[in-house]
């Protein structure tokens, strides 16, 4: 008998990751790892990418996982969940297990944009039963908050900083969703922990469906988007509302918006907030902002129009 | 006078670079040398050169080897385990002979291990990390300045030899600050990279390449590349050497393990112990015929390492059994303190003059 998602029951469920785990406080990876592992009905077994969740949550001698999990160098963690995931069903062809088991692998931005993005498309090529969860913070922030390719436009960081030259990222922040949504894998979503139902329920569905999943979840960053701590879920709300990260699903090739706001806010609700973006709030970059603006409409409306709801 | 000035580590090596005509970086985040990418990311830009933060240590040594074949100064630094994933391409550019800087600021390994400083990958530096017969010129630096000293020195070397030239420092060296001598970098002569990609008109087209199918061919290719590596080793050894004339045992230590060894050693010889003090500076080539001219059955070597005991084979070798090699290190990124040292020397002193 599934649990239902309501607060009342969930918060009868185990707690998964344990309090007591060094991440920052107001970071919003926690709280969507505790999402995912809170919406699952299986026992489950996570392979984890080098990052701020890895080092945080598995200090020397003490572990905040209470499932079985496994951590390789930063670029491995698809491909190590490949491996544990194929002997668990050769295991189970030949008889010697016959409990059902959901892999799932966790990355931060920098180990599934970047380094990590060749094994991971190739465990998606491959098949595996497995759903890979990106949390999303836009940088790398475990080791000091240098830009990645999810990195968006303007943002300022240690290796592309704001200056007189310079004025944040010049470049596009790389669509990732999409990009796995074009290995044609079952299943593909986009969530964010403000909208904890949506999240999982996603997570659900992705766990029921047989072969390659992959969700984004969208994770501020307190230091990185040197925002105030308590203001995590608010942010994450306003990055869907202003459209900056919509909530979306494509399953078997089918894109359904999950959430469309009432009304779209403007882009600077959400990026006002953030010293990150500080700069793009001169005079002299008024053009940047109104740049910036453009490409989450374009964004959206590609979205709109591709779950054919204009 | 030089400018005296005080900076973090990583940033000297930085800067260093960029005085000596560094106008290509690339690079990937890792932790305990952050701050060299960060520094090159705006530094560069003034310095009217490139900065480009890769997707991968991966894609940035082999943007060094595109940059390199260009003709360019090319440099990207890492930590331990970034290094260990640029071993294909460091092969690459030995096989090629292309000249680059790669930095190593070690980390405490193996595996992602930790992020204090580390001497563990003596081996990998400076016995080829990758495959194929091949040697990096690796400097070992002990202080900021000397970071600034063998950064400049390092890309004239690796344009002399047209080989990559490691600096081997670690985390410790990369983080801390003190006060060094802004020294103006003064290029020497080398010859024109005529060999760079660089454009073929009114010229026979250049070809850069490590692959040679053809029947005794490679042989030969490695028969240039085993001379070069000869020639280093009669010209470019560094070593300090302090009070081992007279002395019954020598501490030998490179890079930060040297200096904390120094300061045992200085107060060891302040109360009367006849001790001495050897630093390889360069690791390969190794100052072999300089330990073993020390060698002898009345002296013994002790190595002093951040590891498990790496330097302590070459030292072994060098000496080839006519003194005692003992060893003390430490593993898994823990820092020696002078202290240590000093207890420890003072008890195999005991032994050695004793009984």
């Amino acid at each position: 008998m599934a649990t239902g998602l309501t607060l009342k029951e969930l918060s009868k469920k185990e707690m998964l990751l344990t309090a007591g785990h060094r991440m920052c406080a107001g970071c919003g990876a926690p709280i969507v790892v505790k999402m995912v592992l809170l919406a699952s009905e299986y026992p489950l077994i996570a392979a984890n990418a080098t990052g701020c969740l890895e080092v945080s949550t598995c200090i020397s001698e003490y572990t905040a996982w209470k499932i079985p999990w496994i951590h390789n160098a930063f670029e491995n963690a698809a491909a190590t969940i490949s491996g544990v995931e194929t002997m668990y069903r050769s295991l189970k062809k030949q008889g010697k297990i016959d409990k059902e088991i959901k892999f799932i692998a966790f990355g931060g931005d920098g180990g599934t944009y970047d380094i990590g993005l060749q094994s991971l498309s190739g465990a998606m090529e491959r098949g595996h039963d497995m759903l890979y969860v990106c949390y999303d913070n836009g940088a790398y922030m475990n080791t000091g908050i240098q830009r990645s390719s999810a990195t968006p436009f303007g943002a300022d960081t240690t290796t592309c900083p704001a200056g007189d030259v310079i004025q944040g990222k010049p470049q596009q922040r790389k669509d990732m969703t999409r990009i796995m949504a074009a290995h044609g894998i079952p299943y593909v979503a986009q969530a964010s922990p403000s909208h904890w139902m949506d999240l999982m329920k996603k997570v659900r569905k992705a766990l029921d469906i047989k072969g390659p999943k992959f969700m984004n979840i969208i994770s501020p960053c307190n230091r990185g988007w040197r925002s105030r701590t308590d203001d995590a879920i608010m942010l994450s709300k306003l990055a869907v509302e202003t459209c900056y990260w919509p909530l979306y699903e494509i399953e078997n090739g089918v894109t359904k918006v999950t959430f469309k706001p009432k009304e779209k806010k403007p882009l600077k609700d959400f990026i006002k907030p953030q010293g990150r973006f500080k700069h793009l709030f001169s005079p002299e970059n008024e053009g940047m902002l109104k740049t910036f603006q453009e490409m989450i409409d374009r964004e959206w409306e590609a979205l709109l129009k591709a779950s054919g709801a204009e | 006078m030089n400018k005296k000035l005080f900076m973090r580590g990583n940033e000297v090596i930085a800067e260093a670079a960029i005085q000596a005509g560094c106008r290509f970086y690339a690079g990937y985040p890792i932790t305990p040398q952050n701050e060299i990418p960060e520094y090159m990311s705006w530094r560069m830009e003034e310095a009217g050169g490139v900065f480009i933060q890769a997707e991968s240590e991966l894609a940035a040594i082999n943007m060094v080897y595109g940059a390199s074949a260009a003709g360019a100064r090319a440099m990207t630094s890492s930590s331990s385990p970034g290094i260990s994933l640029m071993q294909e391409t460091v092969s690459y550019l030995c096989g090629a002979e292309l000249p680059a800087v790669i930095v190593n600021m070690q980390r405490g390994g193996p595996g992602l291990g930790n992020i204090s400083g580390s001497q563990s990958d003596y081996f990998q530096a400076v016995k080829g990390g990758g495959h194929g017969d091949y040697k990096l010129l690796v400097y070992a630096p002990y202080n900021l300045q000397e970071l600034w000293n063998l950064t400049m020195l390092a890309f004239d070397k690796a344009d002399e030899y047209r080989n990559p030239v490691m600096i081997l420092g670690d985390g410790v060296l990369g983080q801390m600050m003190e006060p060094f001598y802004q020294m103006p970098y003064i290029k020497p002569a080398l010859p024109e990279k005529t060999w760079a990609l660089s454009g073929c008109r009114d010229r026979e087209p250049n070809v850069i390449k490590s692959l040679y199918m053809g029947e005794g061919e490679l042989e030969f290719r490695n028969s240039i590349l085993q001379e070069k590596f000869r020639k280093m080793k009669e010209q470019e050894v560094r070593f300090e050497a302090v009070g081992v004339e007279d002395a019954k045992l020598i501490v030998v230590a490179f890079g930060i393990a040297a200096r904390i060894a120094l300061s045992a050693v200085n107060r060891l010889r302040r109360e009367g112990v006849k001790i001495g003090f050897f630093r390889p500076i360069t690791l390969f080539p190794f100052p072999a015929n300089e330990l073993l001219s020390l060698a002898g059955s009345a002296r013994r070597f002790v190595t002093i390492e951040l590891n498990a005991g790496q330097m302590l084979e070459d030292v072994r070798l060098a000496v080839n059994g006519k003194s005692d090699v003992l060893f003390y290190g430490r593993t898994g990124g823990m820092i020696i303190t002078p202290e240590e040292i000093y207890e420890d020397l003072q008890r195999l002193r005991v032994s050695n003059s004793g009984q």
